[in-house]
């Protein structure tokens, strides 16, 4: 690496941390709806689990998985949703801000647009999620201590996927013009099928999770990684996940070639 | 009345000419659909057996098709409510001659009309493609090959009967008036709170839960079947469904007593809350 590589990643970093801190300190200034929305994002995903739990009471096992497996399955999911709204606020949201035409601020900054984009907004429920995730790893994993680190890692590799791929689809935008609904619907589809553990589904519908709506990679793959652990299928992950990371990135500025500004004036504070 | 007719065909008629939303919403159903198949064709198969709690797999399956139908096309305007309340934008509303709240209730039920018609007809073929057509859909099959419910009444009509439709619609319709006189009670919260978002979660999840949007009442344990009973919830997704999936005279009207006891008390909320919110209201000149 020289020089001046190291020094723009340095810069990068700086730039995230300093928007962390920055978004933290804004949302404490309404500490009460802060904490009332951290609160009721703690409680609506563990009702999420009630489906499980009553199902569990009816069936021992289905296809291998039993209520303790869902629930590590739901925390990797809902820590790496919580730690990706949290750092990537925007990540959701890449098609909106390319047809809204407010991409043009970022571009005027000496920042990386794409990692601008991204961390200029701090999603309050997404601390919600993140602490769910953990509590429920915590409580329903057998070896919680020991295999707390390679959670945290799977949890981050699952958050850094659902970047990776909400960029992808929002990049979409680019080229359709009007492609927020679609956009949302495919992120929808990746976190839907992600809280569902990938063998309870037929063949076909398999493949599509391991390919176009890679959901496998943020939910069962993970989850049967702390189950079962294996060097050679997180070696896999880790590949996907940075696979995914860099077909973002390159998506993202192939298709900002072709973006014409907005010509959207106006005033940010 | 005929003014929140008005205003209920209006906010129906916007809905419509948004096509391309409305369709991507419908693609919604089709995923959660093909989500349920799956999982219940798995369930069932892991479990050995032909009926769980007295539903079969496609009683299930059809079941969920019908929670799923209302709950997609709940309400949503408690955003609407809770933005114009922390705007200041209710004072104009004021001079209406309308009751706010009751105003909203009917731009509710205008946006959540063409939705349901939307998401029930692709709830529908999406399930009768994967699961089978229902009687009352295959004019093919004569009705009297309606088999008796297996959900342990003998009075029962099975899933899908002419009756069991019928019946379907006139309580999804309590429904959706029971759902939007809460959302319009959450939405004014905004008087009280600075963000109502996170007791919609919470009511959401609770239709997911005691509400029965995932399971069916019957799968419950004992005691938490008690207390669904007891509660509004069930009223919104559990009791339409089960209407649907077998159709007996006794628990329709049973369900719809307590459908319109909901609404009766809720309506009652709903201008109690105003009431107490008029007084919060400070209107500055503008």
């Amino acid at each position: 690496m020289t020089k001046q590589e190291h020094n723009e990643q340095m810069k990068t970093v700086r730039l995230v941390w300093g928007y962390l801190r920055h978004n933290l300190m804004s949302a404490m200034a309404y500490r009460g709806a802060f904490f009332l929305q951290v609160a009721g994002m703690l409680l609506n995903d563990a009702m999420l689990l009630f489906f499980w739990w009553v199902l569990f009471n009816r069936l021992p096992t289905l296809q291998g998985w039993d209520l303790a497996g869902v629930m590590t399955l739901y925390g990797i999911v809902a820590f790496g949703f919580g730690a990706a709204t949290v750092v990537c606020g925007n990540a959701f949201l890449v098609a909106r801000v390319i047809t809204s035409g407010d991409l043009d601020y970022y571009l005027a900054l000496p920042a990386d647009p794409l990692v601008h984009l991204l961390v200029s907004r701090m999603s309050l429920p997404g601390w919600g999620d993140l602490l769910f995730g953990l509590v429920v790893f915590l409580v329903a994993a057998p070896d919680r201590w020991v295999s707390l680190p390679l959670f945290l890692l799977l949890g981050l590799l699952a958050g850094v996927i659902l970047v990776g791929f909400s960029v992808l689809v929002g990049s979409l935008a680019f080229w359709v013009g009007n492609a927020d609904q679609l956009a949302a619907q495919a992120i929808n589809a990746l976190v839907t099928f992600g809280l569902y553990p990938v063998e309870i589904f037929p063949g076909v519908v398999r493949v599509l999770l391991y390919t176009l709506i890679p959901a496998a990679f943020v939910g069962s793959i993970p989850a049967g990684l702390l189950s079962d652990f294996d060097w050679g299928r997180l070696a896999a992950l880790v590949a996907f996940t940075a696979g995914i990371a860099l077909a973002a990135r390159w998506v993202f500025r192939w298709g900002l070639r072709r973006y014409e500004s907005g010509n959207l004036v106006m005033v940010r504070g | 009345m005929a003014r929140y007719g008005f205003v209920l065909w209006t906010a129906a008629r916007q809905q419509l000419a948004y096509r391309a939303e409305l369709a991507m919403r419908a693609i919604q159903m089709v995923l959660f659909m093909g989500v349920f198949i799956a999982l219940w064709t798995t369930a069932f198969g892991a479990s050995g057996q032909a009926e769980l709690e007295g539903y079969r797999l496609a009683e299930m399956v059809w079941y969920l098709a019908m929670t799923e139908t209302i709950t997609l096309s709940s309400s949503r305007v408690f955003i609407e409510i809770s933005e114009a309340v922390k705007a200041g934008n209710l004072a104009y509303t004021l001079t209406r001659p309308l009751s706010y709240p009751f105003f909203q209730v009917a731009n509710s039920l205008g946006n959540s009309i063409p939705r349901f018609a939307l998401n029930l007809l692709t709830a529908v073929a999406v399930v009768g493609l994967g699961m089978g057509w229902l009687p009352v859909l295959s004019p093919s099959v004569p009705s009297a090959s309606l088999r008796t419910s297996s959900l342990g009444m003998n009075s029962a009509e099975g899933a899908g009967s002419l009756r069991g439709l019928l019946a379907f619609l006139w309580m999804a319709a309590l429904a959706l008036l029971l759902d939007s006189l809460i959302a319009v009670l959450i939405g004014l919260l905004a008087f009280w709170i600075e963000e109502v978002t996170p007791v919609f979660w919470i009511y959401q999840k609770l239709l997911f839960t005691v509400g029965g949007l995932f399971l069916p009442l019957e799968m419950f344990p004992d005691w938490l079947r008690r207390v669904a009973g007891w509660l509004p919830f069930q009223f919104i997704t559990y009791v339409p469904a089960r209407a649907f999936v077998a159709f007996e005279p006794g628990f329709v009207l049973r369900a719809m007593a307590g459908q319109i006891a909901y609404v009766v008390m809720f309506s009652a909320l709903v201008v109690f809350v105003w009431r107490r919110a008029q007084r919060r209201l400070v209107v500055h000149g503008g």
